[in-house]
């Protein structure tokens, strides 16, 4: 996406925008990153990233109602990156993402973030797959911008499957910490397509209730739709 | 979902969440139930004044996507363009037909159900609406109907889903049921998955889904050998004119 309609999405959204827009994608960390002064320029010991076991595998699952939830897998921090916790039986997997993969730039090393979500099992084969290998560049020890560098290298030499049709997510959880500028997120579903013009699904349109940024380098647009529920089933609204 | 939300649909959802319900207790419906609507209208019934039909068919979506959209109208034999549009989005008002085969408001005359379909959907999805009506408004049956779809598709000449589809179905003006509010606004997504790959239906799951061409199948054993195609149904807070809608 271009910057100019990220921007013109931006006037227009209220706080999903900011919640979404400037977390979890790519271009839009980038756009946002420009002159954003930020708290934490490196990454901290590696220990402020973990989480007590059994906290990791509810809050992973909080991100989606327990009936979904209940069955999926969850994987959890380790050392060298993600390990599966609990194994699932539904094809859903669900995980608590840290900083460098779901915070704006000025938060991307802050240790304090965690996001909780569920994909469902086209999405974990398209997007967290994406994610699990930054976290283990990551923690290996690799800057940001090799990162970056390392995963559109790996999207333009098709090292990761494309999206695939019905990969979506649930972020519904009531808990976890977007970064301090924008601590939390409401409640909502993503669903990612190969790059794709964000008008097809009337996205960011005056009255629309779906938002979309495109990651043109990782080719992937994800559209953002919100829910009036949290995962526990209260009003959301 | 919640039990609200289960109240809800009964109440106030679309002819497709009414069918989940439905699907739900089907034994109980097919032995309890009379069914409401057993067979079609005088056609009359279901047409409107073609104004009255287009401003209804933007209304299923934002102005600003329904403004640029196509509308098409129903007549007397099927569907005809009335706006041609320029963003690629058609807009149009279901009617009771554009349910499951086995749906008891299959032929009820109130249903108008305004809806927005986007560029793929409208390639994809739309060609099947358009063969179903024609049929039936030639006079034909279901199961001739059925037939002519299934041999339709076996030649390819409806075409296959394209990935991406999405329908509007936010207009504060339809008539989607005859169970309590009548209607409620949400998103369509039609996909060759099954419902369990979206988590639909389960608990406090903000996704509904069914089945395109059936609720059992039993009525209709032909349906099952139809190419998958499940709709999954996302509420949403407002109607398109930007007021609130109730809560689901």
């Amino acid at each position: 996406m271009r910057k100019k309609k990220v921007g013109a999405i931006a006037i227009r959204s209220f706080a999903l925008l900011v919640a979404l827009g400037t977390a979890y994608l790519g271009m839009g960390k980038r756009a946002m990153a420009q002159g954003a002064k930020t708290t934490y320029p490196s990454m901290a010991p590696i220990e402020q990233y973990f989480m007590d076991r059994t906290a990791e595998i509810d809050l992973a699952r909080s991100a989606a109602p327990e009936s979904i939830s209940g069955d999926a897998e969850v994987m959890v921090l380790g050392r060298h990156g993600f390990e599966t916790a609990v194994t699932g039986k539904n094809g859903f997997v669900c995980i608590v993402e840290r900083s460098w993969t779901s915070a704006a730039d000025p938060d991307f090393w802050n240790p304090k973030v965690r996001t909780p979500i569920c994909y469902n099992a086209a999405g974990a084969r398209s997007v967290l797959v994406r994610n699990t290998k930054r976290t283990d560049l990551i923690l290996a020890g690799r800057t940001q911008a090799q990162v970056d560098e390392a995963i559109v290298a790996a999207v333009a030499n098709k090292e990761f499957p494309a999206m695939e049709p019905g990969a979506i997510c649930f972020m519904m959880s009531k808990q976890g910490y977007g970064g301090d500028s924008v601590a939390h997120w409401p409640s909502h579903l993503m669903f990612y397509v190969s790059l794709t013009d964000p008008a097809t699904w009337g996205a960011g349109l005056p009255g629309s209730p779906i938002l979309a940024m495109s990651d043109t380098q990782e080719h992937v647009t994800t559209f953002v739709i919100g829910v009036q529920r949290w995962s526990d089933g209260t009003e959301a609204r | 979902m919640t039990r609200n939300q289960i109240d809800r649909m009964f109440l106030s959802a679309f002819v497709l969440v009414a069918a989940l319900i439905a699907a739900a207790s089907m034994p109980a419906v097919a032995q309890d139930v009379k069914e409401p609507y057993p067979t079609m209208a005088p056609v009359e019934q279901y047409l409107m004044d073609r104004d009255a039909e287009i401003a209804l068919a933007r209304s299923a979506a934002p102005d600003a996507i329904s403004h640029d959209a196509s509308v098409i109208v129903l007549t007397r034999h099927g569907y005809e363009t009335a706006v041609q549009g320029k963003n690629g989005w058609v807009c149009w008002v279901g009617r009771g037909w554009m349910a499951m085969f086995d749906h008891p408001e299959f032929w009820n005359p109130k249903v108008r159900a305004a809806d927005c379909l986007n560029p793929p959907a409208a390639r994809t999805v739309l060609p099947y609406a358009y063969r179903r009506t024609e049929q039936l408004l030639a006079g034909h049956s279901k199961q001739e109907v059925i037939a002519a779809i299934k041999s339709a598709i076996d030649k390819k000449e409806l075409p296959a889903l394209e990935h991406g589809t999405v329908s509007y179905m936010m207009s504060k003006f339809s008539y989607l049921t005859d169970s309590g509010g009548h209607n409620m606004p949400h998103l369509m997504f039609f996909q060759a998955d099954k419902n369990d790959a979206w988590g639909a239906n389960l608990e406090n799951s903000p996704v509904m889904g069914v089945n395109y061409w059936y609720i059992a199948a039993d009525a209709y054993p032909q349906l099952k050998s139809f190419p998958p195609l499940s709709v999954f149904l996302v509420g949403v807070n407002k109607w398109s004119d930007g007021t609130p809608a109730p809560s689901m």
